[in-house]
């Protein structure tokens, strides 16, 4: 067994060094596909973190009626402590809304300090608690609100929310074709690649047929080979995403800064790496089964 | 072919001869399992070889041993590499390969070269290197394609000779020849090959 794996490494990389150029080739299509791949993955991962932050910031605000009993006020109250997902509840009756306003605006425009009645309603402003499904809490609980009797309106951007999150579906679903197509194009490539390395030891291969050998112990090497192709490639192209990640933080932090909120700019996750290295290995060896297989098909006992 | 039945003795040594295009090497071929045959049944050594699918034919080639007119070596490695490598593709541990190899370079009589590559040796020699590779293996059965078709008559019969030696040593040999001389030197049973027919047997 020992010597079956070293003989193998060893035919594996004597293919290498043999087609060397065509090896490189290929290492190169499949870190510029990978690479591509992993700046989507990056896109789309420090899109999610946007949404998950902006998600974090939206409140529930619930505009009251302004003749709103105190009664149908206390059973709110009672219906926004009840809710566990609810973080807090601040109250802004009407004046204090209206001050607010008159500070705010004041300055740039004269007739709202020259109206002489209060336009604004008194609201109830709820945070929510952290989480993954806060804004469906968020959107649960406007639900059961919207029938409310003494309820003006309710507002948490729900519009931009759904608007943003659809755009991450299509983002998500763009990302999963495109990678789908590449990997069939790596793999065709990859297959390719071997079909070479076959030819070019086409003697030695029959002969190892005439003289014996399992066809496991021929095909090991050629899966080993495209196996090796296929890490080499996603290695260097992480590296090359992570050198474009580390370039635009220091490039880009203040500006970034103001859009993420402090948040930093995320580099790809550990289950996307490890996926990304998984589906390498995977398209390296279907890519040299589908050449060998074929090859000792056509092969042995025409 | 057709209609082409014959049975060999364990331990016989049988000439195959035929005119070019007979279809001796297509009969080698289905003896070793290269070829496929549609029709028919073929066993050797107890192996049914068209029962045998092709995840398995390593079972049969591993009992024949075959040594080919262009001796089919590979012309990067060493004559000892090039015998060993058949005890490679078997998986045989290193000081098993080196004892075997050295051993079957001894009885074709080339322990001296081994470190020579084959475009550095003569037509003789380098099939010599290729009847060590068929017997390194320890084959039941020897099919030799023509093995001197490309040497003179001197050489020829040395090859021939060698044959014979392993024959002796309990090996089944069928070897394929259309050299008349060869033939007309040796009693051996001779099968013919017509337009893929036995015509004598």
């Amino acid at each position: 067994m020992i010597s079956f794996v070293l003989n193998a490494l060893r035919t594996t990389r004597h293919n290498i060094k043999a087609n060397k150029q065509v090896f490189l080739m290929s290492v190169a299509t499949i870190t510029i596909a990978f690479t591509i791949q992993g700046l989507f993955f990056l896109v789309f991962v420090n899109l999610n973190t946007l949404l998950s932050t902006w998600g974090k910031q939206v409140q529930l605000i619930v505009y009251l009626d302004d003749d709103i009993s105190k009664g149908r006020m206390n059973s709110l109250e009672e219906t926004f402590k009840s809710n566990k997902e609810v973080d807090s509840i601040s109250y802004i009756s009407r004046d204090e809304a209206w001050k607010g306003f008159k500070n705010t605006f004041s300055e740039k425009s004269g007739f709202v300090t020259d109206l002489d009645f209060n336009p604004l309603p008194a609201s109830y402003n709820l945070k929510f608690r952290d989480g993954p499904e806060q804004l469906n809490n968020i959107r649960e609980l406007a639900d059961s609100l919207k029938e409310y009797k003494g309820i003006e309106s309710l507002e948490y951007g729900e519009k931009w929310i759904s608007r943003f999150e659809k755009f991450m579906i299509i983002l998500r679903v763009f990302i999963l074709v495109v990678g789908a197509i590449l990997c069939v194009g790596l793999i065709l490539i990859i297959s390719n690649t071997i079909k070479l390395s076959i030819y070019s030891r086409q003697d030695e291969i029959d002969l190892m047929l005439l003289l014996g050998a399992t066809h496991r112990f021929i095909k090991t090497p050629l899966l080993l080979e495209g196996l090796v192709q296929g890490v080499i490639g996603v290695g260097l192209a992480l590296g090359i995403v992570k050198l474009i990640h580390v370039y635009m933080r220091f490039q880009f932090q203040g500006s970034l800064e103001s859009i993420f909120r402090g948040v930093d700019l995320q580099f790809l996750g550990q289950p996307l790496l490890w996926a990304m290295i998984l589906v390498s290995i995977f398209i390296g060896w279907v890519g040299s089964l589908l050449s060998i297989t074929q090859y000792l098909h056509s092969t042995d006992r025409k | 072919m057709q209609n082409v039945s014959f049975t060999i003795q364990e331990g016989e040594f049988v000439f195959l001869t035929g005119q070019s295009g007979a279809g001796k090497t297509t009969l080698f071929k289905i003896l070793f399992g290269w070829e496929a045959l549609d029709q028919g049944q073929v066993l050797v050594g107890g192996i049914n070889v068209g029962k045998l699918n092709e995840n398995n034919l390593y079972t049969l080639r591993r009992k024949v041993g075959v040594v080919f007119q262009d001796y089919k070596l590979l012309p990067k490695k060493t004559v000892f590499d090039n015998v060993a490598f058949a005890q490679q593709i078997i998986g045989a541990d290193k000081k098993t390969i080196r004892f075997n190899t050295w051993d079957a370079l001894k009885s074709v009589g080339l322990t001296n070269k081994k470190d020579a590559y084959p475009p550095q040796l003569s037509g003789g020699e380098q099939q010599r290197v290729a009847i060590a590779r068929a017997l390194v293996n320890d084959p039941q059965l020897i099919l030799a394609d023509e093995p001197t078709g490309n040497l003179d008559p001197e050489i020829s019969l040395e090859i021939l000779e060698l044959f014979e030696k392993m024959n002796q040593q309990g090996k089944t040999v069928i070897m394929a020849t259309h050299s008349l001389e060869m033939l007309q030197v040796r009693d051996h049973r001779l099968l013919i090959l017509n337009r893929g027919r036995i015509v004598q047997s």
